[in-house]
């Protein structure tokens, strides 16, 4: 058995068996109940009296639009707060309870340890997103859903969450106190929807377009309407691969520090 | 077994090792002592793979720590200082884990982990929750979890310290029901323990090897001298004077009153029996006298605040 799959397996029990990860889901369904029927009646109002009403856009006719993405930003709001209380412990707590030892001493490389934890922490992830897609099924009982973009929707959110994730994981490596990373985390998810903000004051063609293409949410906006682009995926899982390789880079580096 | 080798390790500008050399052999026990801070848990975490040296180098059972580091690891049961323990786990389902961390086979971890928990006398907390443990039990799930994959080399880190009494001797008969089936390093700074378990004892002190033999030259260090600890009913102001015209007294140091003295003598028991004819020919009312052999605990002050005093403030 890899390192890898023993880590994944540990930090996974460890979520699932934990009451913290039940009380996240317990209050994420909480607000969802809350607002998920209100979005759907306003939506059913808005169908009712769609002749009435004038210069309502097209696309607020549809119930992708109208409803699901809206919950999908609910649910993204909910995931800069939520992921970090998930990953903060993975490393800060390991350092301070020196258990942290015990992973440096075991024959396992810094690599596997990433990746368990990180594999932990999206497997966590993905167990909040389905918690969010079970408001969509119920929905579907009451009218007609377009699967395919639904679910690419939601995997364009997953891998998001993956992004908060992995930018997690390497804050809670950089420190011994929970706190200190959950903040940290918190600021680098809030801070990586600024990006994309610099296409609006940059002057140059050339300049926008790279900010355009570093901003999270021209990536997301593809996927949330059901679009997969490629270069989208790539964006992502580079994201992704950089965090990760730099926690790695800070769990090597307690071996000669 | 383990071969280190001018191994230095800075921690920026003050150095916490250097240039340690040694070996220990195949089944060899081997204590690790000296004062606080003077670099023995450094060394062990080199040794173990956790940190790498600023020179030199550190090998075990052939493979370079820090060329082949996992190689090394694979062969090395750690207890650091504080048991690497995670509180919401259950003991059983925390060694499997350590188990599978450390490479045991799939179909044997339930039978390492069996031999472990029977070892270390875990059997009745087992299915508990680390986090109820005493410390007690913490500690020897710490070594539990050291000895669970069956390593070649156990390395422990001051594995009594903050015990009772009680816990403590038990955890020194654990070591020593261990021994035979692993090279042992233990560090420790409390004598005893050394003296109760190991067969070879290397003292550093300020980051430098000062000793290192069997505990059974070093206790003979200082042939031939033996300290008289006596109790007189009778408080005498001067022992110096009183001893003064006796060759064989090299020093005396005074104890916790007037009444108790501890006398240095050099020579053989006819020097105890002047002594102690002396004592009751004056009159002071004799109570008690107790020879000592000098033994590894004035080795060890010797050879570590020793040099202090004589090298100025340190």
């Amino acid at each position: 058995m890899s390192g890898t799959l023993v880590i994944f397996k540990k930090e996974l029990k460890g979520f699932y068996f934990n009451s913290t990860f039940w009380m996240i889901c317990f209050l994420v369904s909480l607000v969802f109940s809350w607002v998920y029927p209100i979005q759907l009646n306003l939506f059913s109002q808005l169908l009712m009296n769609y002749v009435m009403q004038q210069g309502v856009p097209q696309n607020q006719l549809n119930i992708h639009y109208g409803v699901f993405l809206r919950q999908l930003s609910y649910l993204n709001l909910l995931l800069i707060f939520v992921v970090p209380a998930l990953t903060m412990k993975l490393f800060a707590e390991e350092k301070k309870l020196r258990t942290f030892d015990l992973l440096l001493t075991s024959p396992v490389t810094s690599f596997q340890i990433v990746m368990g934890k990180y594999l932990a922490a999206l497997g966590a992830v993905g167990g909040i997103v389905l918690l969010a897609l079970l408001y969509p099924v119920a929905t579907s009982t009451l009218a007609t859903v377009n699967w395919g973009p639904l679910l690419i929707a939601f995997l364009g959110i997953f891998l998001v969450g993956g992004v908060y994730a992995a930018m997690n994981l390497f804050a809670s490596s950089l420190t011994e106190n929970s706190i200190v990373a959950y903040v940290a985390s918190v600021i680098f998810n809030v801070s990586i929807w600024f990006i994309g903000i610099g296409t609006e004051v940059v002057d140059g063609e050339r300049a926008r377009k790279i900010f355009e293409h570093v901003s999270l949410s021209s990536h997301l906006s593809g996927l949330v309407e059901g679009t997969v682009r490629t270069n989208g995926l790539i964006f992502f899982l580079s994201i992704i691969v950089l965090f990760c390789f730099l926690a790695e880079r800070v769990v090597e580096s307690s071996r000669w520090r | 077994m383990i071969q280190v080798k001018d191994l230095t390790k800075d921690y920026g500008p003050r150095r916490a090792i250097d240039k340690l050399n040694f070996s220990i052999s195949k089944g060899d026990v081997v204590g690790f002592l000296g004062p606080n801070g003077a670099g023995k848990s450094t060394t062990m975490k080199i040794i173990t793979g956790f940190m790498a040296p600023s020179h030199g180098s550190a090998s075990v059972a052939g493979f370079d720590v820090f060329e082949n580091p996992l190689e090394v690891k694979k062969r090395i049961g750690y207890l650091p200082e504080i048991p690497p323990v995670y509180a919401d786990m259950f003991v059983q389902d925390y060694l499997r884990y350590v188990a599978a961390l450390k490479q045991v086979p799939k179909e044997k971890i339930e039978s390492a982990v069996k031999n472990a928990i029977e070892k270390t006398n875990l059997g009745d907390v087992q299915k508990r929750l680390i986090h109820h443990l005493s410390k007690g039990f913490k500690q020897r799930v710490g070594i539990a979890q050291a000895i669970v994959s069956d390593p070649e080399v156990l390395i422990l880190d001051e594995p009594t310290v903050g015990l009772d009494p009680k816990q403590v001797a038990e955890i020194r008969e654990l070591i020593k029901a261990l021994k035979g089936q692993h090279t042992i390093i233990l560090s420790t700074h409390i004598l005893p323990e050394v003296e109760a378990t190991c067969e070879k004892v290397i003292i550093i002190n300020k980051g430098r090897i000062v000793a290192e033999d069997s505990i059974h030259n070093l206790s003979k260090m200082e042939q031939g001298q033996i300290r008289l600890h006596v109790r007189l009913r009778k408080g005498v102001e001067d022992m110096q004077s009183v001893l003064s015209n006796m060759g064989s007294v090299i020093r005396v140091h005074s104890g916790a009153s007037a009444k108790e003295w501890d006398i240095d003598i050099k020579g053989s028991e006819e020097a105890v029996e002047d002594v102690s004819s002396l004592l009751v020919g004056k009159g002071y009312g004799l109570l008690e006298l107790t020879p000592a052999k000098r033994d590894l605990e004035d080795v060890f002050l010797k050879l570590t605040y020793g040099q202090q005093e004589k090298g100025g403030p340190a």
